[in-house]
């Protein structure tokens, strides 16, 4: 039995698996489909994911742009909230500024006012003076019309007058003809009479004189002869100084040369071996000074001071030779200007002098320009030197008209000279202080001298030592 | 025979100036190529590369003449005319050196085209001076064509 059971068990049970089996085949196929379904799901999932990241980083790219708006809102508050506050300083303002308007418009109402009370009063005025002016208007009418009668009567008047006069003018006119031709006529007549008289005494006088002529030319026919004479040997003269002239020019043409070549040989030649001297020993101090004791330092100084004062003495002489070559030429010489110009140089060349110059008038005069320049400056410098040791040095410049000269004088204050040396005064190379009281080579006044000769002027100077020297020189003045 | 750049080219015929000149440039260090001459005739035949000179470069000029006026032979206004007149000489920058102020001679040098006249000041402080502004100047301020 047993068995049966079993196999209808087994029956059962294989038809519940065969049922259970259909039911999983349906499950599974139900669980295909769902599934299915889950990754379908799953892929939606995933794009939503996708999707909410992208919204996700949307969201945060628009957080940030939201918190920069509020970081801007917040400023734009903060600017809110300061303009708040001015406007209400400036309504406070406005408040105070209404009131004072308000008072000011009561006052404006007040004046209002006075000026209508004002303005009645004046109407009535006006009133009045149209009334007076009515009374006037007819006055004047009255008078008008008499001043045009008198005016009528004025011009006949004035032409009734015009033409008397114009008669009057004319009666004179002719009275007075009249007396000045009585006058000619009276005065010709005497005239007359007198030469009468007088063509007989000239007359006279003419048949004298013929006589005399007649004589006279008889002499002259002689002296023309003696003349013409005379007139053959000064020709023959002339020739003869002529030549003489032109001989001594030819000579005087060769001196000049030669001085002009020894000038020049003495610029060039002479120069050459001083510049030896100054210069080996200028050598020998800087570069051999290991091997130079103070002994022969001072002698080499001693040489090159010696060779320097031979250079300027050179200059010196060569510039007084080259003044006495040169020939003047004459034009105006506006003096002021020039020794203006002179006085501003030297200042300038020592700024730290101290030295009071009067200038008084200065005289335009006819002369060579750059010589007169020359001796203005050596007369100047010159003041300056010699002042140089006195504490208030003064010169004076001025000029004044003597004789048809002009003369120009430069006074000063300082060292002065002995006048019983004046006639040394001018000499060349002549001095009368030692170089160790003044500088110079003593051809200053020498120059000045050669160049007042040229222009026919003169000189002179007086002095007296430690109080000072003036110097004069004259020019003509045509 | 000589180096290839010639600077300075002396034409002085007295031999004491001549060594003060000479002296002095060294002491500014400007007489590294300098020539010394001494008369108008050697001057020219060493420009001119002939006589003695022959066979020296004749485009290697000198940057600057010093040139003398009173010497022997050939004057330093003949030297200054001839330079002045031929093209291959003429912008050879002259300076006149000489003891001479007459102003004859400063006239004539200029009519003949001379760059510069100087006085030789006799007194050597002023002398070293005027020769060393006078290189300098010319030798290194101022601009020579080649």
């Amino acid at each position: 039995m047993t068995k049966t059971k079993k196999s209808d068990e087994l029956i059962i049970a294989t038809k519940e698996l065969a049922v259970q089996n259909v039911e999983k085949k349906k499950r599974a196929a139900e669980l295909l489909i769902a599934n299915k379904e889950l990754v379908y799901q799953t892929k939606e999932k995933g794009k939503r994911a996708a999707e909410l990241i992208i919204a996700d980083k949307e969201l945060v790219y628009q957080t940030k742009e939201k918190d920069k708006r509020a970081a801007e809102l917040a400023i734009a508050n903060i600017e809110l909230n300061y303009q708040n506050e001015e406007k209400e300083k400036r309504a406070a303002e406005l408040i105070i500024a209404n009131k004072e308007l308000l008072f000011q418009n009561k006052e404006k109402e007040r004046r209002a006012a006075e000026l209508i009370i004002a303005n009645k009063e004046l109407l009535f005025q006006n009133k009045e003076k149209e009334r007076r002016a009515a009374e006037l208007n007819v006055a004047n009418k009255e008078l008008a019309f008499q001043n045009k009668e008198k005016e009528r009567r004025a011009a006949e008047l004035i032409i009734a007058n015009k033409e008397l006069v114009f008669q009057n003018k004319e009666k004179e006119r002719k009275a007075a003809e009249l007396i000045i031709a009585n006058k000619e006529l009276a005065f010709q007549n005497k005239e007359k009479e007198k030469r009468a008289a007088e063509l007989i005494i000239a007359n006279e006088e003419l048949i004298y004189q013929n006589t005399e002529k007649e004589k006279r030319a008889a002499e002259l026919i002689i002296a023309n002869t003696e003349l013409k004479k005379a007139e053959h040997l000064i020709v023959e003269l002339n020739i003869g100084l002529e030549q003489k002239i032109i001989e001594r020019t030819a000579q005087l043409e060769a001196a000049n040369k030669e001085l002009e070549s020894f000038s020049y040989s003495v610029s060039h030649d002479l120069r050459a071996p001083l510049r030896s001297i100054n210069g080996f020993t200028q050598i020998l101090m800087e570069d051999h000074l290991e091997n130079v004791n103070e002994d022969a330092k001072m002698v080499m100084e001693e040489i090159i001071a010696g060779s320097k004062k031979m250079s300027e003495l050179i200059d010196n002489l060569l510039e007084f030779s080259r003044v006495g070559k040169q020939q003047v030429t004459m034009e105006n010489v506006e003096v002021q200007n020039l020794v203006v110009s002179i006085i501003n140089e030297l200042r300038q060349e020592d700024p730290s002098r101290r030295i009071s110059i009067t200038l008084n008038r200065l005289h335009n005069i006819k002369g060579d320009k750059n010589m007169l320049a020359q001796v203005f400056i050596n007369l100047m410098s010159n003041a300056f030197k010699y002042t140089g040791k006195k504490e208030n040095a003064k010169v004076s410049i001025g000029s004044y008209i003597q004789d048809r000269h002009c003369v120009y004088y430069v006074k000063d204050n300082g060292a002065g000279f002995d006048m019983r040396y004046y006639d040394k005064l001018f000499g060349v190379f002549q001095r009368l202080h030692s170089t160790s009281e003044f500088e110079g080579t003593g051809v200053g006044l020498a120059i000045i001298q050669k160049i007042v000769l040229k222009h026919s002027g003169k000189v002179w100077a007086e002095g007296s030592v430690d109080h000072g020297a003036s110097f004069y020189i004259s020019l003509p003045n045509d | 025979m000589f180096k290839d750049q010639i600077d300075v080219l002396l034409v002085e015929d007295n031999k004491s100036d001549a060594k003060l000149t000479i002296r002095t440039l060294e002491k500014y260090n400007m007489a590294n190529n300098l020539v010394h001459v001494i008369d108008g005739a050697q001057a020219l035949d060493f420009i001119f590369a002939r006589g003695e000179f022959e066979g020296r470069n004749m485009a290697n000029k000198p940057k600057l003449i010093l040139l003398d006026i009173k010497m022997p032979k050939v004057s330093g206004l003949e030297v200054l005319d001839i330079l002045k007149s031929d093209e291959r000489t003429k912008s050879i920058p002259v300076v006149m050196i000489t003891s001479s102020k007459e102003e004859k001679d400063i006239v004539d040098s200029h009519k003949l085209g001379v760059n510069s006249y100087v006085v030789k000041p006799v007194v050597f402080a002023d002398f070293s001076k005027t020769i060393g502004d006078l290189a300098s100047y010319w030798l290194v301020i101022n601009n020579t064509p080649h």
